[in-house]
């Protein structure tokens, strides 16, 4: 999935800029980091993708289609080809771990057998399926974050926007978390992971967007969390 | 194929709800229920007083007293030219003799001690509408060739009066009942809605359609809506059986209302209201929150 923004701005009422004149191309397959301090317009760059904001000025389109001109309807199609690790988690406590993911197979109608076949598969790639029958509450950290990648990738998506994907895990488990969404991205997946983590930044290199008061100050291919990291 | 799995999930999820939030659905449906027992039985009330009016108009006549020498016959035929009058019946002077025998029944013989018949000829009128009965003695009396003319006028108007009104409060009852059982059943399904707030937050995002995301809830709503209903038709049929076995001890001459396919339709439109109502509710309720919850910032 191929994302484009051409001078995208957001403001939120009143006169808050969120995004001021983003030019960003994004190909098919790519891994981007989204880094800059909290508040810089990471999210909301994410939530322009799966058109939970809307510009104030400017246009998206992702695979060609111009997301300001879909349908409602159209939306939720469209949606169904993005996974999205959200910053919160927003697992539903009251399901189990295989009910939190069968849960997005469920809204686009798949049948029981083969939501049972794919939701095993995903929990075993996240390394939780010993944990389907436990509620979230129940898991740690790190489990709770693999249940939310798991979800997010049931349904075999072009596009994963994941939105501090490691934050409060310890560099152990984020190293894991990393491997997972790497290996999502060698499978074709386009990844945008918004991130607060150096480490991981400098670790696994890859494309890095640099967002600074709503201002892309930086775009560097196999790039560091600073500018001017020496590899 | 893929519908039909939708359509058993929203099935499934729709009867969670109800499962989920059992002491709401209780309440619901005793309010659903009360509600539509009110209105099953107010509708069976102005059924009966109907039919008894009804009755009561087969009955009222309007007796008209002709002059001495006066050709009865003609005056009759004038008087069954008028547009409210549906039946006209000479009592000749025999006849009224023959009448007042048997009214009187056992002193039947005291009639001959009149001697000669006394009693004049009159003219039997029956109009169509107790309404139209004064309005039509008006228009004998201006016949020159009627001396005198009797008519139960007060009770053919009071029983229009009291007809009219009993169907205009039920009216009012029933718009009170539907709107009482319609914010009853919108504040469950917005209960509902907001315990599910989150679920629907993560719902829209990962693809399901707004009409994925509001059916199990309109679906709760129905169940509620239907059970209340079905219950309260029950009830109606129980109740409503042993009061008429009851008054018609107590008033024979009433025509009550007995016939079992009335109840049935009476059954099958509130069980139709009580569900509609629901539905309409429940897609009320929903559609607010998805709306909100699906508009981009």
């Amino acid at each position: 999935m191929d994302i484009h923004f051409s001078g995208v701005t957001k403001i939120y009422e009143p006169d808050i800029v969120a995004l001021e004149d983003i030019y960003l191309q994004v190909d098919r397959g790519e891994f981007v980091y989204l880094v800059g301090e909290t508040g810089s317009g990471k999210t909301t760059l994410m939530r322009c993708i799966m058109r939970g904001v809307v510009p104030s000025r400017g246009h998206i389109s992702v695979n060609g289609n111009v997301l300001r001109k879909i349908s409602n309807h159209q939306l939720s199609l469209f949606r169904r080809d993005i996974g999205v690790v959200f910053q919160d988690f927003m697992l539903l406590p009251n399901l189990t771990v295989f009910e939190n993911v069968a849960f997005v197979l469920e809204v686009i109608g798949c049948k029981p057998k083969e939501i049972a076949t794919r939701v095993a598969d995903v929990l075993k790639t996240v390394g939780i399926w010993r944990r389907r029958n436990l509620y979230p509450p129940q898991l740690s950290g790190g489990e709770q974050q693999r249940l939310v990648i798991a979800r997010a990738i049931v349904n075999v998506p072009s596009l994963l926007l994941a939105d501090e994907p490691t934050g409060n895990l310890d560099n152990c488990t984020a190293d894991e978390i990393m491997q997972l969404l790497l290996s999502i991205n060698a499978a074709g997946t386009t990844v945008l992971m918004a991130t607060h983590n150096d480490y991981l930044v400098n670790t696994y290199r890859n494309r890095v967007v640099e967002i600074h008061k709503g201002r892309i100050v930086r775009d560097e291919k196999q790039g560091g969390y600073e500018a001017n990291v020496a590899l | 194929m893929k519908q039909m799995s939708l359509f058993k999930y929203v099935l499934r999820d729709g009867f969670r709800l109800v499962i989920r939030h059992l002491g709401m659905s209780f309440l619901t449906i005793f309010t659903a229920m009360a509600v539509f027992f009110v209105v099953g039985i107010s509708t069976l009330f102005v059924l009966n007083v109907k039919n008894i009016v009804v009755m009561m108009e087969n009955q009222l006549t309007i007796t008209a007293y002709v002059v001495p020498k006066a050709d009865i016959e003609e005056i009759a035929k004038l008087i069954k030219k008028m547009p409210e009058v549906k039946e006209v019946k000479i009592i000749t002077k025999e006849m009224a003799l023959e009448k007042l025998r048997a009214r009187v029944g056992d002193q039947a013989k005291a009639v001959s001690l009149l001697g000669e018949n006394p009693l004049p000829a009159s003219i039997e009128i029956k109009v169509g509408k107790a309404a139209q009965v004064s309005d039509t003695a008006k228009m004998l009396v201006a016949i020159s060739e009627i001396e005198d003319v009797v008519f139960a006028g007060r009770v053919a108007e009071k029983l229009t009066r009291v007809s009219n009104f009993v169907e205009r409060f039920s009216w009012i009852l029933l718009f009170m009942a539907i709107a009482a059982s319609g914010v009853v059943l919108f504040n469950t399904i917005r209960i509902s809605v907001y315990s599910r707030e989150n679920e629907i937050s993560v719902m829209l995002r990962v693809g399901a359609t707004p009409t994925y995301v509001m059916m199990p809830f309109i679906i709760q709503a129905v169940v509620l809506g239907f059970t209340g209903a079905a219950i309260s038709t029950l009830l109606i049929g129980a109740t409503y059986y042993s009061a008429i076995s009851g008054l018609k001890d107590m008033m024979p001459f009433l025509p009550f209302i007995e016939s079992k396919t009335l109840i049935f339709k009476l059954a099958f439109m509130l069980i139709t209201c009580g569900s509609l109502i629901s539905f309409l509710s429940g897609m009320f309720a929903a559609q607010s929150f998805v709306s909100r919850a699906s508009k981009p910032l």
